[in-house]
């Protein structure tokens, strides 16, 4: 498909540019620059008037003001597709020469079904990557919009390098069933916007394990399926698990339990620059147990200056689902995402490493149950984690002061309890009055 | 017997001390008068550590079963379990003398009495000797081999046996409130009375009796006793490892174990939390359904693996055409059947006390399987060996038993 596309060649930093089609996707376009997303320039691109003059983007086009007279393409794809090519030169032009564009568009209606394909179109020949991220209108919308709204799809897919397909319908989970109508709509909204601002970030983001754009691709070109999209954040003593059980609670990812049937995951977490290894390992096995045993694991692992920051766990999936063959673009040229992209593989596979980590820690510190005292200063725990790793994995930037860990479980060395003081039972040199789980963690 | 005979169970269990009172009816079933009932107290894996205790829990029971049946127990069968009974199979041969070369009631006690001649730990004792299957001169599969002709007799038995001491601690709890006891049963063996019927024992089947503090297994293959035996795991170590793992007290844990608890994983959504309402003496949580339900899965999942384990060097599983029976409070469990199933890939079904009438609420529950059984047992000792108690006064030995059923068929 493309021998050496530009976005790969470049040192500079990406030029992101975001496409809002239609009022849906203007809509989301401004929430996204609003909500102070940096790193990307939005257009915004719409047959009507009225939606392009409140919308906040800086470049805006307006679709075939003759063939609409800027009235919008009152749902027919027809309209907004004469609209798009009556306007193909502005569009052309305000598409000049981004590295990724993403598309946000929702299909159903006139405009971003009309017009999505000659968009997609147009920006692919620029050369940029193009990630459209469309949403399909919620089943009670009709049969017909539904149509409207695969027939768009089809057409964007068959430019675009990645589509994330979000459902309507799912989405409205997110909200209470009585929940007002515009919470409804925004809390749809601010997902896809969550969605969106995680790309950029986990794309852009410094860390010692980069998730690179080859990973993203081919996550998101796994199949033609669902697309599962989960973003939790949290802070304090908990903040590994808490974190990961908000990224879970996504509808997207029907708490959890869709991640079983994903192909292929990325993973990426990005937290305060005390985010520590076994946080890191806790919150990927937690994954690890989820999904299935085939599936194809993109960790990325970023660190933000900011101490406060809390961490963050975001998980974009694809089901299985029908494959069409799109070819992944060629990954051969950027070798300098080879090393990394290899570590998490690494990183994940073997399991009791970390275990062993929190065994020893738990020998040192016999009584980690108060809440933790102010930091004191515990640099062994990363440091032979990361040793028996590639010195890749290794942030280069060491956290000074390691806090220590309150674990859900946390056990004296020999807790049989109740069956303290009798006699034990002892079968194949294991004591079976040990809880299972505790004896099972052993290495 | 033309005269309906009262029949009581006696168990202490782990978690309770249970005694059933029974009439034998002519048709071979029983018939439930009453169960009395005590939470047991200084009784640990099946074991008693505290005699005092369990004395009183003993007398307790007794006196509510009195109550609930209106009759007098004299007597007492006596369940007995723990991990100090081991069990395994001989086989005893003997000559038949060349003048009568027919086989007698005489020769069939001296093939057992060789059977039994073998090397024992010396504080350990033989409480069951059970017939598997007789030879006649290598002729295989004889079930009753009185009156045949032959030169030659071998038979299998399966021999239970355990420490002395260990078993007259809990006969000797049981006399403390002046009562007689008229023979200790191995658990499994009294359980499998109910849970099976005559064709599951001849299709094979392995009964998983898990209790407070012990469980109790037990196979019939082709109608006989194959193996046996007690591993000293029960719902007790699950209470325990629901306490340590979510650390919360083990009277807690318990409650947990039983309303909320299941064994089954994936099944609660992520993060899922069960409130624990402040208590005296305890100031509340939250804890994970995952993690309890986990914690479960690890236990129950690592006892079927340890019995496969102990099975699979003596019986091999095709065998067993019925598949696993499981009882006991454990049974009760959520989610247990599921776990059997993919550890022993057979069927697995959860059962209770069959062929027996009776306060339903005392049949149903799964917890009295083994009492229940003990009442079925002294039944078919007593109606199909009537000379049982001769053979006894005879012997002289108080833990000698032929099984009621393989013998006489």
């Amino acid at each position: 498909m493309i021998s050496f596309p530009k976005y790969l060649s470049q040192t500079q930093p990406l030029r992101v540019c975001l496409v809002g089609l239609g009022n849906a996707g203007v809509n989301l376009a401004d929430r996204m620059t609003m909500s102070g997303g940096s790193g990307f320039e939005t257009v915004a691109i719409n047959s009507d008037q009225h939606s392009l003059a409140t919308s906040v983007s800086p470049v805006k086009v307006s679709l075939g003001p003759l063939a609409t007279r800027g009235l919008g393409a009152g749902g027919d794809p027809e309209i907004g597709m004469d609209a798009a090519r009556e306007s193909l030169r502005e569009i052309e032009e305000a598409l000049a020469a981004p590295d990724i564009v993403f598309l946000c568009a929702g299909l159903g209606g006139g405009t971003g079904s009309g017009a999505g394909g000659l968009v997609a179109e147009v920006a692919k020949q620029s050369g940029a990557l193009l990630i459209a991220a469309v949403t399909t209108p919620f089943s009670f919308e009709g049969r017909r919009r539904n149509l409207q709204a695969e027939a768009a799809l089809q057409e964007i897919r068959a430019h675009a390098d990645a589509v994330i397909h979000f459902e309507n319908d799912r989405m409205a989970e997110l909200s209470a069933p009585k929940s007002g109508v515009t919470e409804t709509f925004s809390a749809c909204d601010e997902l896809l916007c969550g969605c969106l601002s995680a790309i950029t970030r986990l794309l852009s983001a410094p860390g010692p394990l980069g998730i690179g754009l080859p990973d993203l691709l081919s996550v998101l070109n796994t199949g033609t399926g669902r697309c599962l999209f989960g973003t939790g954040a949290a802070t304090g003593d908990n903040r590994a698990h808490e974190a990961l059980e908000r990224a879970l609670k996504s509808p997207l990812l029907d708490r959890g339990h869709l991640l079983d049937e994903a192909a292929s995951l990325l993973v990426h977490l990005s937290g305060p620059p005390s985010l520590s290894f076994s946080e890191v390992s806790a919150i990927m096995q937690e994954i690890g147990r989820q999904g299935s045993e085939g599936t194809m694991l993109h960790l990325g692992v970023s660190t933000t200056p900011d101490k406060n920051a809390p961490v963050l766990v975001t998980i974009l999936a694809k089901t299985e689902g029908t494959t069409i063959s799109h070819e992944i673009p060629s990954v051969r040229p950027q070798r300098s995402q080879e090393p990394a992209r290899h570590v998490p593989a690494r990183l994940v596979s073997p399991e009791p490493e970390p275990i062993l980590d929190l065994e020893t820690e738990k020998e040192e510190e016999p009584a980690p149950e108060p809440p933790p005292p102010p930091a004191p200063p515990r640099q062994p725990k990363p440091e032979r984690a990361t040793a028996t790793h590639s010195a890749k994995s290794h942030p280069s930037t060491k956290p000074p002061q390691e806090k220590i860990k309150q674990e859900t479980l946390q056990f004296e060395p020999i807790a049989r309890g109740r069956f303290e003081k009798i006699e034990p039972t002892i079968v194949e040199g294991e004591d079976l009055d040990v809880p299972t789980f505790l004896r099972l963690k052993k290495p | 017997m033309a005269r309906k005979e009262i029949q009581v169970g006696l168990e202490i269990g782990t978690t309770k001390v249970c005694a059933v009172v029974a009439e034998c009816q002519e048709n071979g079933g029983i018939r439930i008068l009453g169960v009395g009932e005590t939470p047991s107290r200084g009784v640990r894996k099946g074991e008693i550590v505290d005699f005092e205790n369990a004395s009183n829990c003993v007398r307790d029971a007794l006196s509510d079963a009195e109550e609930k049946s209106d009759v007098e127990i004299e007597s007492v069968w006596l369940a007995v379990t723990g991990s100090h009974i081991r069990s395994f199979n001989n086989r005893g041969s003997a000559n038949i003398p060349e003048e009568s070369s027919e086989i007698t009631e005489e020769e069939i006690q001296d093939v057992e009495f060789k059977a039994k001649e073998i090397s024992l730990p010396k504080e350990n004792a033989i409480l069951h000797s059970i017939i598997q299957h007789y030879y006649v001169d290598g002729q295989e599969g004889v079930l009753n081999p009185v009156g045949m002709l032959g030169s030659r007799l071998e038979a299998d038995f399966h021999i239970i046996h355990g420490v002395t001491n260990r078993i007259q601690n809990s006969i000797r709890c049981v006399k403390e409130c002046h009562i007689e006891v008229e023979d200790v049963v191995v658990s499994s063996l009294a359980s499998a009375q109910v849970v099976l019927g005559e064709n599951q024992k001849e299709s094979g089947a392995l009964v998983i009796d898990i209790g407070g503090g012990v469980t109790d297994y037990i196979v019939y293959l082709d109608g006989a006793v194959r193996h046996s035996g007690v591993l000293a795991v029960g719902g007790d170590h699950i209470t325990n490892d629901i306490s340590i793992g979510l650390r919360i007290p083990i009277t807690r844990a318990e409650k947990l174990k039983t309303e909320e608890g299941s064994a089954e994983l994936g099944k609660s959504l992520p993060g899922e939390k069960i409130v624990l309402k402040n208590d005296t003496g305890f100031s509340g949580k939250e804890v994970e359904r995952e993690m309890l339900n986990m914690i479960m899965h690890a236990r129950l999942e690592e006892l079927f693996v340890l019995l496969k384990k102990r099975l699979s060097g003596e019986v091999s599983e095709h065998l067993i055409g019925a598949g696993v029976m499981l009882t006991g409070g454990c049974s009760q469990i959520r989610g247990i059947r599921g776990i059997a199933e993919s550890v022993f890939g057979m069927p697995v079904h959860l059962t209770r006390a069959q062929a027996v009438s009776g306060p339903t609420s005392a049949y149903e529950n799964p917890q009295f399987s083994t009492c229940i059984g003990l009442a079925k047992y002294a039944q078919a000792v007593r109606s199909e060996m009537p000379e049982s108690s001769f053979l006894k006064g005879f012997l002289g030995n108080f833990f000698k038993k032929i099984s009621p059923f393989s013998s006489r068929r």
